[in-house]
């Protein structure tokens, strides 16, 4: 059955001596990998379409039981590529893509794809100050996405209310409230960094202006929660190049 | 496993070669003289024990340095970078450029676990030190995403060494590969390459 659904390009690679195998995160049919035949040849119909982060139609040859789709054809309406001007926004890109690729389902997830086109949006077209916050807001919003969300709004082990300095339980994954906080070592986040913390996870990246050393934190404190709740501590390379870049 | 299981299994491993080509060429080879057969194995062999990476620019060579980097007549003014030695034969069949080359080796892909380490950038910014004559470098990585960050980031290593970096106008809609591309479009995108700002 031939399918057109709206279609990111998380990662695509050369098969055989003339196809490439595209990754895509589709907005109908969830993650897809898809076979573009003969995609590398000079004269392809693909042409230079298939690039990741691209952004468009994809148009393909679905059936359900298959492992491997044909693509017939994509449509690209954003190319993206003001990703590739500046490290730290492909970067982040990557790292976004990466997360949706390991843990995005093969099922429908609209809000999923909605997320991360809107993520791919702001990281390319952000100024560049604006940048470490939209990455970071990228990040943490498609985690509550995919459904791995912190708990940022109430302690996470009584619900109680959050006093003004709160501990981050990594362990349990959000903040804790005075009293189960009592003796949690590492960071607490207070003030900016609790309403920036908040911000991301709703996948605003208008947070007040954080010093640069809190912005660290805040990448540490996001890979940490990642590798813990979400990947199982499976290496995520693109996830670890976006934090290693300053 | 059987020899002949062994020579499918290796060769299904070349890239584009999947198990039933790996078989039929198998089966091929078993119907050649064996002088034929004897004479591929040896220049396969010769070709892993000659052939190395040049120590200046990362162009495969028999020689070290490669026959580029040893040619007095090429202008030493100028190194275009390329992601593999491969992307050194379209760019000579031109005949439009004379300068040296720097293979990088790679791209970045952080998909993939490629970073900067995995790189030759180190390579590359110490030919531009202490003496060196270059003024110019051109960035020839491939058009692609990918190619399109990695010179993005060579950009920002050499940003320090105050040599001019350019990259080629291959132009959007970007994509394929400097290996596929006709001489024609290579050329005239090196012509037209531009300054590159800092990304
Ligand atoms: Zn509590
Ligand atoms: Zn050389």
């Amino acid at each position: 059955m031939l399918v057109s659904t709206p279609a990111i390009i998380l990662h695509a690679f050369p098969y055989g001596d003339t196809s490439k195998i595209v990754r895509l995160a589709t907005r109908d049919l969830g993650v897809q990998s898809v076979i573009a035949k003969g995609a590398v040849r000079p004269k392809s119909p693909f042409g230079a379409r298939l690039q990741a982060m691209s952004e468009g139609t994809a148009h393909l040859y679905h059936r359900s039981h298959r492992d491997l789709q044909t693509l017939s054809a994509f449509d690209v309406t954003n190319q993206h590529a003001s990703l590739a001007a500046e490290m730290r926004r492909y970067a982040a890109a990557a790292a976004l893509a990466e997360l949706v690729l390991r843990f995005a389902h093969e099922e429908p997830q609209p809000v999923v794809y909605d997320g991360l086109a809107g993520a791919l949006a702001a990281l390319s077209e952000v100024p560049s100050e604006a940048v470490p916050y939209a990455a970071l807001a990228a990040l943490w919003h498609e985690i509550v996405l995919l459904g791995f969300a912190p708990t940022v709004d109430a302690c996470v082990r009584c619900r109680g209310t959050l006093a003004d300095r709160t501990p981050f339980s990594l362990a349990e994954g959000g903040l804790l409230c005075a009293r189960c906080g009592r003796g949690a070592g590492g960071g607490a986040l207070r003030g900016d960094d609790r309403a920036a913390l908040h911000a991301f996870a709703a996948g605003r990246w208008d947070a007040p202006p954080l010093p640069a050393p809190h912005l660290a934190a805040h990448r540490r404190l996001l890979v940490r929660f990642i590798q813990r709740h979400v990947a199982d501590d499976r290496a995520m390379p693109a996830l670890a190049f976006w934090e290693g870049l300053t | 496993m059987s020899v002949i299981e062994e020579l499918t299994a290796e060769l299904a491993k070349l890239p584009g070669i999947g198990r039933k080509t790996a078989t039929r060429l198998t089966y091929h080879l078993l119907k050649q003289p064996a002088a034929t057969v004897t004479r591929l194995a040896e220049t396969i062999r010769a070709v892993g024990e000659r052939v190395h990476p040049c120590t200046v620019c990362g162009n495969l060579s028999e020689v070290e340095p490669c026959p580029i980097c040893a040619d007095p007549r090429r202008d030493g003014s100028v190194v275009c970078v390329v992601e593999e030695a491969s992307d050194i034969g379209p760019i000579e069949r031109t005949g439009a450029y004379r300068g040296l080359y720097h293979v990088l080796g790679g791209r970045l892909s952080p998909l993939d676990g490629v970073g900067p380490d995995d790189l030759r950038v180190d390579a590359l910014r110490s030919r531009l030190g202490n003496g060196s004559h270059v003024r110019e470098v051109i960035l020839a990585t491939n058009p692609s995403m990918e190619g399109e960050v990695t010179a993005t980031f060579v950009r920002g290593v050499l940003a320090a060494t105050g040599v001019r970096v350019t990259r080629i106008a291959l132009g959007l809609p970007m994509g394929g590969e400097l290996e596929y591309a006709d001489g024609v479009t290579i050329a005239r995108a090196l012509a037209a390459r531009r300054e590159m700002g800092e990304g």
